[in-house]
């Protein structure tokens, strides 16, 4: 990605492209492995933008996003991962639940 | 014991709600169901035999097979095979054990894709789409070989709304529509093909026998407490604590349960950004415009959704903008592969794709909680320390599935008469 292509209204989630993921199972892992703090600022950055970013993201067909913005694209679905764990468990995994890792994705 | 007005059931099913189920199917009885039967290698031989190889049994969508020439293979170890699913030449879906006519070795040894014959890998035989025996490397060295006896083993195929079904039975008693009978009626229409243009699926094998699961999954009374973090108040209201569910229909084999959605349901800021861009399966604000009669059949404004259990164990459970489906394959006693799959229609905006991984998620926490309770489940039953178990009045279609196999198991007719109880307990409702 040049530099320039990132949206200058996002410029505070470049530090967070660590999270566009382009899988179910990578984002899986990575919120199943991240301490509670990276997770929780992840989603206080993200869900400041959200409707912004989506506005953003919806002019261009889902098919076809430039590379910044399938970038921004595999966050939200990161942000999808991790709001859960952020707004309902307040950790990354609940105490109680079946193991993430044998809960197989078959898509992609 | 029908609904109040706006359709939230009445707090309490028992005495003074007059125990709402049971007053339906009173043939089912009260008593307690025995334990063993998830765990006696015994029992699990004659579901074999009496069930899984005598009934109808889903093995996928057709979307998975568009083109003539498209293969899935399904391993049924409970029936003792495994199937090869194709798209023919003439456009239609066939179903054949996956096994050579020669000396038996499995045709397909990975789990689909694209061809025009099926060739066996040890001699080469070759087989068409259609089954039939085309090519013997060879030939002339063999001793009256007659070909055309000689193609894949076929099995029973049926198509009902895109969904595939399989029976092993070489002559099955009934047909697919006579088996899924009146359900299926109820659910002509709903939009299944439009919201199946794309679909998210979990697997994994789970050490527990089928029925934990299928069990885990056929009623609410769970929800107030293994869902606690998850879905709070999705299900559950002031008024409803207990998520008493809207309605319930029981045909011979099959159930159906019609769940109350709540008012209290107060989103979570990603969950009401998701809603906004598109549609996510938990959500209490649906309403079944559009749907057929079956879903929803109170046409209650405090409805969720509705399970449609399949005997013996396929679930399609629908909503407003999607479905999922949950499928549970034994392969022993005490494991079994479980497959839940949840189905969108295909997003073109990103707004909407942020908006199916959101209900994706969600969805796939929510059930990896029932998911937590099989295997805690089945290391228990082994112990043999409980001999029966007590079920609840919204554990109705747990207390059903339990006789619809103990009948089967036992040789006896299941009881086509109670479908028309059922069906008219339904109309005086
Ligand atoms: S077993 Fe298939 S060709 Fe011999
Ligand atoms: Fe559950």
């Amino acid at each position: 990605m040049a530099e320039s292509d990132w949206p200058a209204a996002f410029s505070t989630l470049q530090p967070f492209l660590g999270w566009a993921l382009a899988t179910e199972a990578e984002r899986t892992h990575k919120r199943q492995t991240s301490e509670m703090a990276d997770i929780q600022a992840f989603y206080v950055a993200m869900l400041s933008h959200l409707e912004d970013v989506l506005v953003y993201l919806n002019q261009f067909p889902l098919e076809r996003l430039p590379s910044h913005a399938q970038q921004l694209m595999d966050m939200t679905l990161s942000l999808a991962e991790i709001a859960p764990a952020v707004e309902l468990f307040g950790q990354p995994r609940e105490d109680d639940t079946f193991d993430p890792f044998r809960f197989v994705p078959q898509h992609h | 014991m029908s609904a109040t007005p706006n359709g939230t059931p009445a707090n309490g099913n028992g005495a003074a709600g007059g125990y709402k189920w049971h007053n339906k199917y009173p043939h089912l009885g009260t008593g307690p169901v025995p334990a063993d039967v998830f765990t006696s290698q015994e029992q699990f031989e004659l579901e074999r035999e009496r069930i899984f190889k005598k009934v109808w049994l889903n093995v996928g969508r057709v979307e998975r097979i568009p083109n003539p020439g498209d293969y899935f293979v399904q391993d049924l170890a409970v029936c003792n095979t495994s199937v090869i699913v194709v798209r023919g030449k003439d456009g239609a879906v066939h179903a054949f054990h996956n096994m050579c006519s020669h000396r038996g070795n499995k045709i397909a040894w990975d789990q689909g894709g694209t061809c025009q014959n099926f060739t066996c890998k040890f001699h080469g035989w070759s087989y068409g789409l259609d089954g039939k025996l085309k090519f013997v490397p060879d030939e002339e060295s063999f001793f009256d070989l007659k070909k055309e006896t000689l193609g894949l083993t076929r099995v029973a195929v049926g198509v009902w709304e895109g969904f595939i079904f399989i029976n092993v039975d070489p002559n099955p008693t009934e047909t697919l529509q006579e088996y899924l009978g009146d359900l299926a009626t109820g659910l002509e229409g709903y939009p299944f093909g439009e919201f199946s243009t794309t679909s998210t699926s979990w697997t994994s094998e789970v050490n527990a026998n089928w029925k934990v699961i299928k069990d885990a999954f056929q009623e609410v009374y769970h929800i107030a407490f293994l869902h606690k973090r998850s879905i709070p108040d999705s299900f559950t209201s002031k008024d409803n604590p207990y998520a008493h569910s809207l309605d319930v229909t029981l045909y011979p084999r099959h159930g159906s349960m019609s769940l109350f959605g709540s008012a209290d349901y107060k989103p979570s800021p990603v969950a009401k950004l998701a809603a906004q861009h598109g549609e996510i399966v938990i959500r209490s604000d649906f309403s079944a415009d559009g749907l057929p009669a079956g879903v929803n059949p109170l046409r209650s404004e405090a409805w969720s959704l509705d399970l449609n259990v399949i005997f013996p164990a396929f679930f399609v459970d629908v909503s407003q903008g999607s479905y999922f489906t949950h499928q549970f394959m034994p392969i022993g006693v005490d494991k079994t592969l479980w497959t839940s799959t949840q189905y969108y229609t295909k997003a073109t905006t990103p707004g909407r794709r942020f908006s199916q991984e959101y209900g994706n998620v969600i969805f796939r926490d929510i059930i990896m909680e029932d998911g937590r309770t099989f295997e805690e489940t089945q290391s228990m039953l082994s112990s043999g320390a409980k001999k029966e178990f007590y079920l609840h009045d919204e554990e109705i279609l747990v207390r059903h599935s339990h006789h619809v196999i103990d009948q089967m198991l036992t040789g006896q007719p299941v009881d086509r008469a109670f479908a028309a109880n059922g069906k008219e307990a339904a109309s005086h409702a």
